[in-house]
C-alpha cells in the first residue's frame, strides 16, 4: 500500500453503529454477567442466550436481504462481536456468522442450506476451520451445532447431524468437538466444488478471523478494565499499586495494544466491505495482532492481580483461559503472520 | 468510519502535481545529500521556496503570507513533502511555536514575526530540555532575572535542535525559584544572534545534528516575553499538547495521522521495502531468500506491526510507532545480515543503506517530544484513570545544594 496515499482516517462510528453497540452492550451487561459465563462451563454454549441474541437479530443481521437478513457489513458485525467477546458470551457468534454467510453465498436458500438458515434462531451453524486430512476435524462450536460448513479438498460441504457432537473439554471452555466431514459423514451436502467453492470457504474463514479478532479485542479490554479497577484500590506499603510504574506501565502497554488492535480489525473489516480483495494479508495481520494483544493483555491483566489473578474464582481467569482458547482455534496465529509476509512478497514479485 | 481514498477535484489534482513538481525542483538529490551530511533537518533554500509558495503556514490566507489551502490541499502538501523526504524538523518546531506567538507575543513584534515565519526568514527552535533535566521540562532552571525593561538570562539548554538555523528559541526559564515548580516559569522568544549565546553542536548516531545552547548574561528586551511573568506553563501548554497529540482540531482529524508517531514509521516502511526487495532478488544460486518460509514470516511480522502502529491512536500511537520502528529495524538487520549494515555510499550498500539508517534513527524516536515512558505515564493517568504517582519533585522545584 502506498503509505503516502491520501485517504481519510476516520474511525468514528455512525449514530446507527453506536446504537447497535450500545444495545448489545446493554444486553450483555444485563443478560451475560460472569456468573452466566461460568454456568455455561464446561460446554461453553448457552442455548437460551443464543435464542435471546437471535431475537435481537444477531444471527441474521449479516445475511443478505435476499435470504431474510439485514445485509450488515463486517464493520457492523465486528462491533457486535467485540461486545460478545467483552462479555465472554458463550455463543458461537463468529462461527455462525461466517458459516451462514458462506451458505447464503454458495447456495442461497435452496435445499439443505435453506433449512439451516431458516433454523438459525433455534440453533447456530459452524465452520470447520482446518482441513481434516483423513481424520475428523476439530470444529469450533462443534458441540453446540448440528450443521457444519467445511472444505474437503476443493469441495465445499454442509455436514449435518441429528445431535451436536460430544464436547471435547478444553482450556477455553469452548464447545469444541470432532466432526467427520469427509465421504464418511452421515449426512453431507455438496455446496460447490473447484476454485469458486474454495474462494467461498476462504472468505468465510477470513470473516471468522475478523470477528474472532474483534471478540479478542473486547475480551482484552474487559480483562484490562478488571485489572485497572483492582490496582486502583489495592495498596502496598502505603500506596495504591496503580500509582507504581511497575504496575501502571505494563497496563498502559495493554491499552496501547487494545487501541491499535481495535482500529486494525475495524480497518480490515472496512476495507473488506468496501474494497474487497484489494488488501491481501490485512485480515491475517489484524487477527494475528489481536491474538497477540489478547495473550499479552490477559496475561498482564491477571498478573497485576497477583495470586488472586490465577485463582479460578477471579474473573481474570475467565479472560486468561479464553484469550488462548479462542485465538488458536484456527491453528497457530504465526501462520497468519507468515501469510502477511507471503502477501508482501507476492506484491513485490508482481512488481 | 471512512478510510476511503480522498476523491480529488481537478483543481486538487493539479495542486498535487504542482507540489510534486516543487519537490522535483527543490528537494533535489543535492538537498538530500546535504541532509545526510549535516543532519540539520533543514535546508534554507527549500524553506524559503516553501515560504514563497505560502506553504510554511499553508492554511493562512495569502495576505498573511500563507496559501489559503483547504484541509485537503494542506494534507496533500504534507504527504508529498514527506514522500520526497523534504527536511522537516525546523519547519515542525517553527509551526509548534506559532500559536503561542499569535496568542502571547507583544503586538509591537508580533506581526513582523508572523510575517517572517510565513516567508521563511523567521524560524523557531524549542528551548525546553536542560542538561540535567531530561523530560521533566517544568523543572527548568535556566534563570531569567528582570533588570528594568530587560531580562538577564543564564544557564544552558540541550537538544535545541535546529538552533543553528533559527532566529529565535522558544525558551522556558525560571523567574521565581521560590514559587511552586510550575508557577515560577516564564516563556521568552530569545533572539539567537546576540552576545552571550553559544551554540555547540551535538551529533547523534541517527544522523541528526542537535545542540547545546549556553546563555551567559544574555540580555533580552521584555518585549520578547510571551505571556505573563511566572505564567510560562500556561503559554507552553498549547505547543506541548500539540506535540503530545492531545487536543487538536477535530475536523482535520479525518485527514490527519492518528498519532504524532506516524512519521517514525516511514523509516521502517522504507527499510522493509529494502528488505522485501532483497528477499525477492535471486542469489547466485538462483534461490531467493523469500523462498524460505522463515524469511516470509519475519517480513510478515514487521508488516503486521507497521499496520498496527498506523492504526494506534493518540499517545498510544506515539509509543507504538516508535517501538515498532525500534524492534522492526533491529529485526531487519538480523534477518538480512551484515549487508544491511553497510553504510550508504559504500559499495554494496543495500537499498541506499535504509535498514542501517532505520536502526540508528529508531533510538531517538523513543525520546523525541517526551520519552515513551512519559507517554506511558500519560496513558496510565489519562486513558486508564490510574492515580498519579507521587514524586517529591512533582510540585516543587528541587534545587541541588551548591
Amino acid at each position: 500500500m502506498d503509505s503516502f496515499e491520501l485517504r481519510y482516517a476516520d474511525y468514528s462510528l455512525t449514530e446507527e453503529q453506536l446504537a447497535v453497540r450500545d444495545a448489545f452492550r446493554e444486553f450483555f451487561a444485563s443478560e451475560c454477567p460472569p456468573d452466566r459465563v461460568r454456568a455455561a462451563e464446561p460446554l461453553g454454549y448457552d442455548a437460551k442466550l443464543w435464542g435471546q441474541l437471535t431475537e435481537l437479530g444477531a444471527a441474521s443481521m449479516g445475511l443478505p436481504e435476499s435470504v431474510g437478513g439485514d445485509g450488515a457489513g463486517l464493520v457492523d458485525l465486528a462491533i457486535v462481536a467485540e461486545e460478545a467477546g467483552a462479555a465472554l458470551a458463550p455463543v458461537p457468534f463468529a462461527e455462525h456468522v461466517a458459516a451462514s454467510r458462506a451458505l447464503a453465498s454458495a447456495a442461497g436458500t435452496a435445499g439443505a442450506a435453506g433449512d439451516v438458515l431458516g433454523a438459525a434462531g433455534e440453533r447456530p451453524v459452524s465452520l470447520a476451520l482446518r482441513p481434516a486430512a483423513g481424520a475428523a476435524a476439530l470444529v469450533p462450536a462443534g458441540a453446540a451445532v448440528r450443521d457444519v460448513v467445511a472444505l474437503d479438498g476443493d469441495t465445499l460441504v454442509l455436514v449435518r447431524a441429528a445431535e451436536p457432537a460430544p464436547l471435547i473439554p478444553n482450556q477455553g471452555s469452548t464447545p469444541l468437538a470432532r466432526w467427520e466431514i469427509g465421504e464418511g459423514a452421515a449426512s453431507r451436502t455438496v455446496l460447490g466444488t473447484g476454485a469458486g467453492a474454495v474462494a467461498v470457504y476462504q472468505a468465510a474463514r477470513a470473516e471468522w478471523q475478523l470477528l474472532t479478532a474483534a471478540a479478542l479485542v473486547g475480551l482484552t479490554e474487559r480483562a484490562l478494565s478488571g485489572a485497572v479497577e483492582f490496582v486502583k484500590t489495592r495498596e502496598t506499603m502505603g500506596v495504591v499499586i496503580g500509582a507504581l510504574q511497575g504496575v501502571s506501565f505494563p497496563l498502559a502497554d495493554v491499552a496501547i495494544g487494545v487501541s491499535g488492535a481495535r482500529n486494525l480489525v475495524r480497518r480490515a473489516a472496512w476495507l473488506a466491505d468496501n474494497e474487497p480483495g484489494a488488501h491481501a494479508g490485512l485480515v491475517q495481520a489484524a487477527f494475528a495482532y489481536a491474538a497477540r494483544v489478547a495473550t499479552h493483555g490477559a496475561t498482564t491483566s491477571a498478573h497485576m492481580q497477583g495470586g488472586l489473578g490465577f485463582t479460578t474464582e477471579a474473573d481474570a481467569s475467565l479472560y486468561f483461559l479464553r484469550a488462548k482458547g479462542w485465538s488458536v482455534l484456527g491453528g497457530d496465529p504465526a501462520r497468519d503472520v507468515m501469510a502477511v509476509g507471503d502477501a508482501l512478497v507476492a506484491r513485490a514479485l508482481a512488481g | 468510519m471512512d478510510l476511503s481514498v480522498v476523491e480529488l477535484s481537478s483543481d486538487q489534482r493539479e495542486f498535487t502535481e504542482s507540489v510534486r513538481a516543487f519537490c522535483v525542483e527543490h528537494v533535489t538529490e543535492e538537498v538530500l545529500e546535504h541532509e545526510r551530511l549535516t543532519g540539520d533537518g533543514f535546508n534554507e533554500r527549500v524553506h524559503l521556496a516553501l515560504g514563497q509558495r505560502g506553504w510554511i503556514m499553508p492554511a493562512w490566507p495569502a495576505e498573511r503570507g500563507g496559501a489559503g489551502l483547504d484541509p485537503v490541499r494542506e494534507r496533500i502538501l504534507e504527504l508529498e513533502l514527506a514522500r520526497a523526504e523534504a527536511p522537516w524538523v525546523t519547519l515542525g518546531t517553527t509551526r509548534l511555536v506559532v500559536a503561542a506567538v499569535e496568542k502571547y507575543a507583544d503586538p509591537l513584534i508580533r506581526e513582523d514575526l508572523l510575517r517572517g515565519v510565513a516567508e521563511g526568514t523567521v524560524r523557531f527552535c524549542l528551548g525546553y530540555t536542560e542538561p540535567d533535566g531530561g523530560s521533566d521540562i517544568a523543572a527548568a532552571k535556566v534563570r531569567a532575572v528582570r533588570d528594568g525593561d530587560e531580562w538577564v538570562i543564564d544557564g544552558s539548554k540541550i537538544f535545541t535542535t535546529g538552533a543553528q538555523n533559527c532566529q529565535y528559541t522558544f525558551l522556558i526559564t525560571r523567574t521565581d525559584p521560590d514559587l511552586p515548580k510550575h508557577k515560577g516559569l516564564t516563556m521568552f522568544l530569545v533572539p539567537l544572534g546576540g552576545p552571550g549565546i553559544e551554540i555547540q553542536p551535538i551529533r547523534t548516531f541517527g544522523n541528526e545534528r542537535t545542540n547545546v545552547v549556553y546563555f551567559g548574561d544574555v540580555r533580552v528586551a521584555d518585549t520578547y516575553r510571551l505571556g505573563g511573568v511566572n505564567d510560562g506553563w500556561t503559554v507552553l501548554r498549547g505547543p506541548l499538547d500539540a506535540e503530545h497529540s492531545f487536543g487538536g482540531d477535530s475536523s482535520a482529524r479525518k485527514l490527519a495521522d492518528l498519532s504524532v508517531g506516524r512519521s517514525f514509521v516511514h523509516a521502517l516502511d522504507r527499510a522493509l521495502d529494502t528488505a522485501v526487495t532483497w528477499a525477492v532478488t535471486p542469489g547466485p544460486d538462483g534461490a531467493r531468500p523469500a523462498d524460505d518460509p522463515y524469511v516470509r514470516y519475519r517480513l510478515g511480522e514487521i508488516e503486521m506491526d507497521i499496520q498496527a502502529a498506523l492504526c494506534t491512536p493518540g499517545p498510544m500511537g506515539r509509543v507504538k510507532c516508535s517501538e515498532a520502528l525500534v524492534h522492526g529495524a533491529a529485526a531487519l538487520l538480523d534477518l538480512v545480515g551484515p549487508e544491511a549494515l553497510i553504510s550508504e555510499g559504500a559499495a554494496d550498500a543495500l537499498g541506499g543503506g535504509r535498514i542501517d539508517f532505520a536502526h540508528r534513527y529508531a533510538q531517538g524516536t523513543a525520546t523525541y517530544g517526551g520519552t515513551v515512558e512519559v507517554f506511558r505515564g500519560m496513558i496510565a493517568q489519562h486513558v486508564l484513570g490510574l492515580p498519579r504517582p507521587s514524586f517529591p519533585g512533582a510540585k516543587v522545584l528541587i534545587q541541588k545544594k551548591r
